[in-house]
This record gives structure tokens, sequence and C-alpha cells, in this order.
């Protein structure tokens, strides 16, 4: 890590009267639908300092910059940039006041060559002296309407950014389409983005998510030529190890609100970690001690790959038992939906087996999963959990819906319509939802209604192993309180229950044994009464920790 | 996620009393989901009527009397505009079926040539009983059409190929297809018309006339199917299925539907009612097949569809009301002189405004007053709307009946007068009393009945009794604006 | 020295001229889908746009007896009737495929409606003034040369113009590259700073536009008259010939010449009066869409735009 100590020794002095490259002043953001992203932020970012922004899932971090960046309109605060205060309508504000932003997904077009996507959007016809002072002669230009159909010197634009690459140790094609780079290498075009428009105040969103480590170090040798040069950096992420190596000073978010600014040197990972996940424990829930019974779902060396063709589980491995909730652990994006995918078969495991109740499921169709006694809770009920335009009644036996008692006549081929209407009603009434009719569209429910239609569902099907992503994403209190107690009932009741979860507290108070998931691996598995908060905050974020737990 | 307004969190106990379908029926004329589709399709005829009058204008027509014998046609002659209608509301039912898995079968007039082939061959080359002769070529027809539906539905299931692009390219082979076996192989011997045709289908298997020359039993068909498919979609695992795919492909695949089958399904069973369209027509119209017998009736399923909102009865209605269209266009034609093909314009322009159902939102963001108050208030608003474009077309209805028959002024100055009052008590009907809708949609199909009665009085109703109605319709009208005011006065319901 | 002219190359050279002169049409058609679809809007109304172009030109040109105006005025209806199915589809966020069938329908019901209005026709309008044909007098009597290249309509090389300028648009300029954009992945192009909306805008006026010249083409320079619905589904085979191309300026050039020579194929059967070989015509005319539909079976890798079909919605802003 010699790159990273490079770094720390050229830390610039922290002189409080150094200016300010960025303030924002009191920021709000609350998003239709009630979530407040941001509660009254205020966070003054030095000139040529590397600032960390650390904080968990649903932090604010993200809607953070993206108002920096004029992506989205901020309800109430000021923003200033450079000792000018500005409105931002769009990115475009943005850039040319030198803020530039990397998204944690990449906005490349894969079919367009590396200096198409570059100029997308400024493609260079005129030249002139409009933002001299940023680059030393280099000046871009928008394009007006009428000058659209006049030809891209592509030519100019491939040596310029071959020029920025050099000077900033990258190595890149200009004339290479996108979709025939490697992730790290897309990254890089991303960056060139920014630097093209002449950025001198960089916003990087989870930079190292999608990286190898050999990528990621070579991350770390850019932004530090970034810093020689003088510009500004902030760096979102969830991980510790980044902020604890790259960053003069970090701040940490927290539901929306900031906890507070450290300098580096006097802090560590485990008061940042702690400020990060809080000590709050909003409510308990009534779990009287139960002995674990047989292995109902059993895990070995599972590895899945996603949608991108990149490995998402490392190679995992656990059991769960009846009468137990296992709790994951994990800030989202750390590959447990490509395992619950997996394990459900929503997506076919590479390599690694699952067996449920003894049975080799590995790989099978979701109707092959289902019928033999696994049900799933999906972490989008809009995507995947229910069909918004069908009646509650229908959402209510989707899945069921070919089987008796539902379905009746010659060959199963009719819909018995008064059975179903029957059995919606009692799960209406049993899990309290709130609705007139069990013939109204699923649309005209509340989120914490929807959720319920798809629990009463999926627990109406009386599954041996419930599996459970992200229970309780975007309800209120009461629906999460309801959901919490079906949850333990149905562990009382002897069921298995894998809870995935990136909300610390509902894993610390429902489990009875919790697993972390970073990278793609379980890198511990505890019991609540044998771990803290915080060594559970430092493990989520890549920390290692002394004295792991062996138990499966 | 917007709420619905009638069905949203109310805290409803659930009592054990079973809802009448009365009830239902009712709630659902409360709810905008239930009008919106039916308010925009009635808007989009109204806007495709006034675009398509400035063009008659700048051709030299007159729009004014064009449209006064176009609805004159369209009532005047039910059993011609049924005639039309019928295979309208197969091939209507047939893209609208394909819609609800969420694939566009475009392709619906090549279905239709197959079907209309297979049963025209079967039809003259194999003899049987009387009854069973017809069935058996409908069957075929529907076979045929099912599977020239089945492949582009199969290619899309596992092959991902666009349906839109296959069903419409296997459209034209099946039209260059049926060509070539009607000039070639099985052409009629000895036959020595310009167009090539088959021979004639032996008389035990045609489709008899139910009344006068072109109203045949097909209609019966079409009407059956219009249950059929309703039946199958939300009576059936089958329909339940398909339209869970076509909501949402992931939620259903999640829940162990299999898309593709059910898409490949669907596909083929809308290219069976193309078929049966197309078959029913060579049985009941044509008498055997010719080369090019349609007039794109495949392709006027789509518009069907589309108006009917892909729902079995709205396409039912919609297939009537273009069927009346074109009954009512060759009435134009002969009286008023106006091309036939002006009915095309005024479909094509249906089409256009239907498919793009934001404008009412953008018309309320523009500011114009009346779209706003439907967006905020649609329970009021929407049947007060539905209620004045009735109010205004049986106006015109009768304005033509009235010239028409060359019947006195102070007959006209009646109608307007009846429109103008109920106008002007909808307009100002803001209020809050609960039946108000429900009335002035009553109100509203009196003065439909009024125009309609009007015309049947060519076929012998009396002067008086057409009179009488319209008189009613008026001091209804007045009634219940008498009734409310003193209901504002008592203060027992809000202006 | 005059030669024995060889039936048979007599016979190539008219079909070389027969294959261009099928396939201008359905060329500058296919280029016009292709920007649209490039850019994300789906446009099967080409047809009803053709159907305009060749209207209007023969209305403009038989007034002014100008027929350069009224490839301008053809070109123009073509355009004009696109915003129409922009207006739809991209303004109003409508559905694409049932707005192109509105297109198509209006367009069949206008024309046939004003072949009644203008000339008082039926079937067919009066002759119009043509488009003079470009006549290369040295070659006239060079064997296959000659009957191909002596006589031709000047817009058949104008549509190989076309084609090199949808080229350099498309791939060589910015409005090309936001089109190109628009088309794969619309929310990048937003975040850029770039107006999606008026760039679909755009390219689909120029589908209409392109659409309406090939249009043009047939009813004064090609025939020289305009007749009911005188396209006759040649919009739907420049659709094929565009999804055969691959959505590409040379794919749509070659596989509109490929479709133009077996229109040229058919014609050149029905002149030859085979009797055995008029029996498989109708096949013949068959090929273009069998083909498109077997192209995407599978057999080739078809790529169309990624986010072709769906209307872009500005998330707002959250």
């Amino acid at each position: 890590m010699q790159v990273a100590t490079r770094m720390a020794e050229s830390s610039v002095s922290l002189d409080t009267t150094s200016r300010n490259a960025v303030e924002l002043i009191g920021i709000c953001k609350t998003f239709p639908g009630g979530v407040h992203a941001n509660k009254n932020i205020t966070l003054r970012i030095r000139e040529g300092e590397v600032h960390g922004l650390l904080g968990e899932n649903g932090a604010g971090k993200t809607t953070l910059m993206n108002i920096l960046y004029g992506l989205l309109t901020k309800d109430a605060g000021r923003i200033i940039i450079k000792g000018e205060e500005v409105e931002l309508q769009s990115p475009q504000d943005a850039i040319v006041r030198g803020v530039g932003m990397v998204h944690q997904h990449f906005k490349l077009i894969p079919p367009l060559t590396v200096a198409e996507n570059v100029v997308l959007g400024l493609e260079p016809i005129l030249v002139s002296t409009k933002m001299e002072s940023h680059l030393g002669g280099w000046s871009v230009k928008s394009v007006g309407v009428l000058s659209q159909i006049l030809p891209v010197d592509l030519s100019a634009a491939e040596k310029r950014i071959v020029a920025i690459a050099e000077e900033n140790g990258m190595n890149i094609d200009p004339k290479s389409k996108v979709m025939d780079l490697s992730v790290g290498q897309q990254q890089r075009v991303e960056v060139i983005k920014t630097l093209y428009r002449a950025a001198d105040i960089l916003i990087l969103d989870e930079p190292t998510s999608v990286l190898t480590p050999q990528e990621v170090d070579e991350l770390f040798v850019t932004l530090s030529k970034f810093k020689e040069q003088g510009k500004t950096i902030v760096l979102i992420t969830h991980k510790l190890r980044e902020p604890m190596i790259l960053c003069d000073r970090i701040s940490v978010l927290r539901d929306g609100e900031l906890v507070g600014t450290v300098n580096r040197e006097d802090t560590s990972p485990e008061q940042l970690a702690r400020m990060m996940v809080g000590r709050s424990v909003s409510f308990t829930v009534e779990k009287p001690p139960k002995e674990p019974g047989s292995k109902v779902l059993s895990v070995t060396d599972l590895v899945v790959y996603n949608a991108q063709g990149l490995v998402a589980v490392k190679g995992v491995s656990f059991d769960v038992h009846e009468g137990e909730i296992l709790g994951i652990a994990g800030v989202e994006g750390n590959g447990q939906t490509e395992l619950v995918e997996g394990i459900v078969g929503l997506r076919k495991p590479k390599n690694g087996q699952v067996l449920v109740n003894g049975k080799d499921l590995t790989g099978k169709s979701p109707r092959k999963v289902r019928n033999a006694g696994v049900s799933h809770i999906p972490e989008d009920r809009h995507k995947k959990g229910l069909v918004l335009p069908f009646t509650i009644q229908e959402n209510l036996v989707l899945g069921r819906h070919a089987d008796v008692p539902f379905a009746t006549g010659p060959r199963r081929m009719l819909l018995n319509l008064q059975e179903s209407r029957r059995v919606s009603k009692d799960l209406v009434q049993t899990y309290s939802i709130k609705v007139s009719d069990v013939s109204s569209s699923a649309q005209t429910l509340s989120g914490g209604n929807q959720q319920k239609v798809v629990v009463a569902r999926e627990l109406a099907a009386q599954p041996k192993l419930l599996i459970a992503a992200q229970p309780t994403r975007g309800l209120d209190v009461g629906a999460t309180e309801f959901i919490h107690q079906v949850l333990v009932g149905m562990r009382n009741a002897g069921l298995g229950v894998l809870l995935v979860s990136a909300e610390l507290d509902e894993i610390v108070n429902l489990s009875d044994r919790i697993a972390v998931m970073f990278g793609g691996k379980i890198v511990a598995i505890r019991k609540p009464s044998d771990t803290t908060v915080e060594e559970l905050g430092l493990l989520m974020a890549g920390h290692e920790v002394a004295g792991g737990s062996d138990e499966r | 996620m917007t709420a619905d307004e009638s069905s949203a969190e109310v805290e409803v106990p659930l009592t054990t009393k079973p809802l009448s379908s009365l009830d239902l029926l009712n709630a659902k004329l409360y709810t905008w989901s239930f009008w919106k589709p039916v308010m925009w399709a009635v808007i989009s005829i109204v806007l495709s009527l006034i675009v398509s009058a400035v063009i008659m204008l700048l051709s030299g027509y007159d729009p004014l009397l064009a449209y006064r014998t176009l609805f004159y046609g369209m009532i005047i002659q039910p059993d011609y505009a049924l005639y039309f209608a019928t295979p309208l509301i197969l091939t209507g039912l047939s893209v609208a079926l394909a819609f609800k898995c969420g694939l566009f079968n475009i392709g619906a007039e090549g279905q239709v040539y197959m079907g209309s082939m297979a049963a025209a061959i079967v039809g003259y080359a194999v003899a049987l009983p009387i009854v069973i002769h017809p069935l058996t070529c409908l069957a075929i027809g529907a076979i045929a059409g099912g599977l020239w539906g089945f492949v582009p539905g199969l290619l899309k299931a596992y092959r991902g190929a666009h349906e839109v692009v296959t069903t419409m390219m296997l459209s034209y082979t099946a039209i260059l297809f049926t060509q070539w076996l009607a000039t070639y192989p099985l052409r009629e011997p000895g036959q020595v018309q310009l167009t090539p045709q088959l021979p004639a289908i032996l008389p035990s298997a045609a489709i008899p006339n139910v009344v006068g020359n072109y109203l045949h039993w097909g209609i019966a068909l079409a009407i059956v199917s219009v249950f059929v498919v309703a039946f199958i979609l939300n009576r059936t695992v089958l329909g339940y299925e398909m339209r869970a795919v076509g909501f949402n492909r992931d939620a259903a695949e999640y829940a162990g539907i299999d898309p593709r089958r059910n898409m490949a399904l669907a596909l083929g069973l809308s290219g069976a009612l193309a078929g049966l369209a197309g078959a029913g027509e060579i049985l009941g119209n044509y008498g055997r097949f010719i080369d090019h017998w349609s007039p794109g009736i495949g392709f006027d399923g789509i518009t069907v569809a589309v108006l009917g909102r892909n729902h079995p009865w709205g396409t039912l209605l919609a297939a009537i009301f273009f069927g009346a269209l074109r009954s009512g266009g060759t009435f134009m034609n002969a009286v008023a002189h106006v091309p036939i093909e002006m009915v095309g314009v005024i479909q094509g322009l249906i089409v256009l405004f239907v498919a793009a159902p934001r404008v009412n939102d953008w018309l309320a963001k523009s500011g114009f007053g009346y779209a706003i108050w439907v967006k905020n208030e649609p329970k009021i608003a929407v049947p007060n709307l539905a209620a004045l474009v009735f109010g205004v077309i049986s106006s015109v209805l009768a304005l033509g009946y009235c010239t028409m028959k060359g019947l006195g002024g102070m007959f006209i100055g009646l109608y307007f007068l009846v429109a103008i009052v109920g106008a002007v008590s909808f307009g100002m009907t803001l209020s809050k009393y609960r039946r108000a809708p429900f009335i002035h949609v009553v109100l509203c199909m009196l003065w439909l009945l009024t125009g309609a009665v009007d015309s049947l009085y060519l076929g012998g109703v009396s002067f008086r009794t057409a009179a009488v109605m319209s008189i009613a319709g008026f001091m209804i009208a007045v009634a219940l604006f008498w009734v409310r005011s003193k209901k504002i006065k008592e203060g027992r319901c809000q202006p | 020295m005059m030669q024995a002219i060889d039936p048979n190359l007599l016979l190539l050279g008219w079909l070389i001229r027969s294959t261009l002169e099928m396939s201008t049409p359905l060329v500058l058609a296919a280029l016009g889908g292709m920007f649209s679809e490039k850019s994300g809007i789906v446009n099967i109304g080409l047809e009803g746009m053709m159907l305009m172009g060749a209207f209007t030109a023969a209305a403009v040109s038989w007034y002014t007896g100008n027929p350069w105006l009224g490839l301008l005025g053809g070109i123009a209806s073509g355009g004009l009737l696109a915003v129409v199915h922009a207006v739809a589809c991209v303004t109003f966020k409508g559905n694409q495929i049932v707005s192109g069938t509105g297109v198509i329908l209006f367009a069949s019901g206008f024309t046939t409606v004003m072949l009644k209005v203008v000339w008082n026709a039926q079937g067919a309008s009066d002759p119009v003034t043509k488009i003079p044909d470009v006549y290369i007098n040295p070659i006239k009597d060079v064997p296959i040369l000659g009957t191909a290249f002596g006589q031709m309509s000047p817009i058949v090389y104008l549509m190989f113009v076309m084609v090199a300028l949808s080229y350099y648009v498309l791939y060589r300029t910015p409005f090309g590259l936001r089109v190109r954009a628009s088309g794969e992945d619309p929310s990048t192009l937003d975040t850029a700073g770039v107006n999606v909306d008026h760039v679909r805008f755009v390219a689909v006026v120029i589908s209409g536009c392109l659409a309406g010249f090939g249009g043009s083409y047939l009813s004064i320079s090609f025939l020289g008259f305009f007749g009911k619905l005188m396209t006759g589904g040649q919009g739907f085979i420049a659709l094929a010939a565009l999804i055969f191309g691959n959505w590409t300026p040379i794919g749509c050039l070659l596989a509109g010449v490929f479709f133009g020579f077996l229109n040229g194929f058919q014609n050149t059967i029905q002149i030859l009066n085979v009797p055995e070989l008029q029996l498989y015509l109708n096949f013949v005319k068959m090929l273009p869409y069998v083909l498109v539909v077997v192209a995407l079976a599978g057999i080739r890798k078809s790529i169309p735009p990624k986010a072709v079909g769906t209307a872009y919605e500005k998330e707002a802003k959250a």
C-alpha cells in the first residue's frame, strides 16, 4: 500500500482559512412518498481536499451529491460553489462551474466509442475562450442548433482524451467501443468525461464497488494525481477502508442527517462505524428463546454471477434451521440480491449447492422451488411481487392460482372465483389489510398494505422456509412492526426464516443468528448476544475484526 | 402512484353481507378508472369529428350536411350497421386478446385471409350435412387463423422476435399466398372474371341471413365470441396467466407462470379469432373466396380494439360504432356525395387521438379550466362531460332528422332549448349531491333516446310520441334543477 | 458498326434499371424508418407518409406545372404527417404502434378523398408533370450500361446521395450522435444535458420527410400520376428492409436494393410472359417478408436500438 501512504503524506494541511470549494447549507430533500432523504444538512468541502461521505444505504449521501450535481432539485437550502451562490436547474449548470460526477451506475452507451461517449452533449464544433482558466487554453462550447449538422471533430476530441488520460496516468483508446472495455476502464471513461469538461470538483459515487483490487489501486493512483493538481474530491462510500486511506476529512451521514465531520487523523474505524450505525435500538419484538430444529436450508459454496456477468456471490455457505431466523446483514450491492435469486430459482448458480429439507434444488425453476415449500418475499414488490393492475384478490392467489382449491373444472382450467374471494377476505382480515373490497386494484393500496398482501400470499402457501428480502423497505413504522411480528410468529411456529436486510436494527432485533455479507462473501456469523452493533457495522463496511466465529 | 379516489384508505369495517352486484356497479360508476377510458374514447371521437369537419370544409364539402347524413345513416339501418360490425367484433377481439397478454397482433389481416381460405375450401370441396357444414368450416377457419398466429407467437416466445414485425410480414405473405391459390391451383374452372376466385361454397355451408340482404347469423357468432373471450380472460386459469404475463412478466414468471407458453397461446388464440372472422365473412357474405376480398377488416380490428380499450365489451361497442360509421358512410356518400373514404379519415383520426391519452393532462396543465376540473373531481366532471357530449350529439342528430324530414323550426327550437338548459344546469352543477352523476347520465340517455325515437318516426312512430318524449326530457331537466335549488335553499346540499 | 443486340444483355441491362427504380422508394423510406427507430421511436406509419408524399407531390406538380416544387411539397407533407406522429408519441408519450396505425388509416382515407377532390377521379389522377429523366447519351449504346443507365430518373441517383448523407449525419455529426444515444439510453443523454424529446421529435420528422421523398418518387418520377393507394405496401417492405439491414444506412441500401431487385425480377417475369415462371410470381413477391421473419427468428443476429419502442419519461427528478 505504498500508494496509500504516499497519499497520506501529501495531505494538505487543514488550514481553516483555506477556501471552501463547495458549501451546502441547510439542504433538505423529501421524495414523493414521504422519504426524508436529506434533513437540513450543512456541509463544507474545502478546496483541494479529499472529502469522504460515509453512510449506509438510504443515509442520503447520493441524494445530497445529486443535488450538488444538479440532477435533483433541493426543497430547501443553499448551494455555494467556489464562493458563488447558485440555483442549479440541471447538470449543465453544475458542469459549467466545474463540478463533475462519476456515478455508481455508469452513464455510458455501450455501442458507442469512448470518444463519442465523452463528447456527448458537448460535441467539439466551435472553440471559444469561455473557460480558459480551467485548463489553460482548452475550452469547449456547447453546440448550437444549426451547428449540430456540422461534422464532429472526433479526431480533436480523441487527441484531447488521450492527453487527459496520460496526464492522469490512465491508459485508454478513444476509438474503442465502450462495450468492449472492462469495468475498470469504463470507470476511467467516466472520469475522463468529467475532466473533459474541465471539472475540478469531482464527486465519485461508490467508485470501488465494481472494481477488482488491482483496479482499486489504480484508481487510488489516479486520485492522488488529482490531488496533486489541486482538485477537490468527494468520495461517497459505505466502506471504511477508503476514507481511512484516502480522505482528509470524513463526513458521516445517517438517516438523512449529518452526524459529524471528522479529520482522518483524529478518528478510527470504530468511531466511524459507531457514527454510521448509531446506537438507536428502535423497538424490540418479543422473542422467546427457541431451540432450533433440523436444517431447513443448506447452502454450500454457492457461486452466482450477476446480470453483468460478474461474480456477485463468491462461495457462500450457511444453514437455516427450523424455528430460527438467520439474518443476513450488509449494505446493498454486496451480493445479497444475487444470493437470494440463486436460492429461489430466479438465477442459476454457477457453482455450489442449495438443499431444502435435504432436497437438492440447485438451479431449479421458481415453480419447483416454491412447490418444495419455499416462500419468498421479494425485495422489489412492484417489479417481482405484485401485478399492480390486478385486483387484491387476484394478487393473493398468484402462484397458487392453478392449484386446487383456486382452480376447478375439467383439468383445473377454470378459476374458482368464489373460493379465491373467500380466502382473500380471510387473509385481508387476518393481516389487517386496509381495503374496502378485495376487488379493487392493488395499485390503490399504500406501500405497507401492498407488502402485507405479498406477505399474506406467501405465508398462506404454508411454507417450510421463508426468505424475506428487504421486507420492510419503504414502509412506515406500523407496517414494519406488523411484518416483524409476522416473521417472529413464523419462527415461533417452527418455520425457518432467512431474513436479508440492509437495516441493521431489524437484523439485530429479529435474528437468532446474524451473518454479515460483504463483497460477495459471508465474513462472519455471530449470535446477537456475542456481538455489538459497532462490530457489525465494521464488518458490514469491510473492516476486518479479530476473532471471527466459524459457526455456520 | 395515483390512489383511486373512491377506494383509497377508507376504514370500512368488513361486513359479512356480500356487496350486491348493483352496489358494485354503482361503486364502479363512481371510479375514475372506469370512466377514464370511456371518456377518452368519447373525446377522441369528438376531436376527430372536428378535425374531419375542417378537412371537409377545406375540400369543399359541407361538414354539417355530411354529419347529418352520417349520423342519420348510422341509425336508420341498424341491420346494415351490424352487418359491417360482425367481422369487426371478431377481429377487434383478436387484437384485444393479444394485447391483454402484452402482445401486438397487427397481422390480423393475414390471419383473416388464411381462415377465410380454409373455410372456403372446406366449403366447396367437402359435402357435409346442413348444420355441420358451416360449423366445420368455421372451425377449420379458426384453426387455420390460429396456426398463422401461433407461428409469430412461438417466434416471439422462444426467439424474442418482435411480434409487430412478424405478424405484419406474415400478413402480407398470407395475402399473397391466398392470391396464388385463387389464381392457380384452386381457381374456379372456366371462370372468366378479372378477379381470381374459388368456386362457390355449397349451399349447405352458407350462413343464412337474419334479416334483409346483409346481416347474417355470423353476428350471433360474434356476440357469443365476446362472451367466450370475456370468460376466458376473467374466469379461466389461462386467461389469468395471460393477463399476468401481459401486465408484469417478471412477477408472473416469479409466480411460476411460463410466459413463453402463454404468449404463444395468446397469439394463437388471437389468430383463431381473426380466422373465424374471415371464415364467417366467406360463409355468410361473399359465398366464395375472392382474391383481396377483405376491405381491411383485420386492420380495422386494431382500430376497434384501441377504441374499446382492449376490453371485450368495449370492443363490442366500438365494433358496433365503427360498423354504424361505415353504414352511415354509405348513406353520406349517396346523399351528401362525400366519398366514403372520409370514414377512413375519421377512423384514422380517432386512432391518432386515442393513441395519446395524455392530452387531457396536457390541457389541464395548459390551464384549460374544464380540463383541470375533470382531473380534480372526476366523479362529477366526467359524467358531466359525457352528458354534455351526449346532449350535443343528440341535438345534432335531432337537427339531422328535422331537416331530413323538413319538420318545423319549433321542433329544432325545442331541442336546442333542452340542450341549453341541460348544459347550463350541468355547467353550474358542482354539487356534492350524491346521486347527481347517476342522474346526469340517465338524463342524457333520455336525450339520446329522444333523438333515436325521432328517427324511428320514419318507421311509423307518430310525431306526437316523439314530441312527448322530448318534452318529457326537457321537463325532467327543469325538475332536477328546481329540486336542486330547493335543496340548496334548505341547506341540505352545498352549492 | 451496328452490333446485333443480344436479347440477354438487353434483359440484364433492363433488370438493373428496373432494380434501381424499384429500390429507390424502398431505400428512401427505409432510411426514414432508420432515423426514427435509431432515436427510439417506432414508425410503422411509413406507408402512410409515403402515400401523403406521393399525393402531395402529384397535386403540387399538377397545380404549378413544376415537378421540383412537387417534390418539395411531397417531402414537406411527409414531414407534416410525421409531426402528428411525433406529437402523439414524443410529446404525449402515446403508444407508438397505435399512432403509426392511425397515420396509415388517416393517410389512406385522406389521399383517396383528395383524389376525388382534386381530379374528380376514383382510381387514378390525371397525368402530372414528371421530373425529367437524366439522359447519359455517351453510353447509350454500350451493351448493358446503356440500357441500364442511359435514361434514369435523377431521384435514383439522389437515393445514393441520401444514403451517404444519412451515414454522414448519423455517424459524423453531433445530431446523429444524439439520435443514436437517445435510441440506446435516453437517460444518459438526458444527464448529458440534451433534451431527448427534441432530438426524437426532429428524428421522426426527418423520417417522415424521407418517406415522403420516397413516395413522391412514385408519383412524379416513376409513374407520372397519383393512383389510389399507390404505395401498395411498399412502406412495409421498406420496414422489412430496415430490419433486414440491421438499422444501418448501408444495410438499408443493400436490403432495399435486394428487395427492389425482387420487385424488378417480378416485372421481368411478367414481361417475358413465361407461363411456368408466372406461376411462382407470388412466391417471389413473398420473399422479402419471409426473409425478415426468418432473420428475426434468429438465423442472424438482429440488433435493434436498445431503447426503441418505449417512450422516455423524464423521471420526476427523483
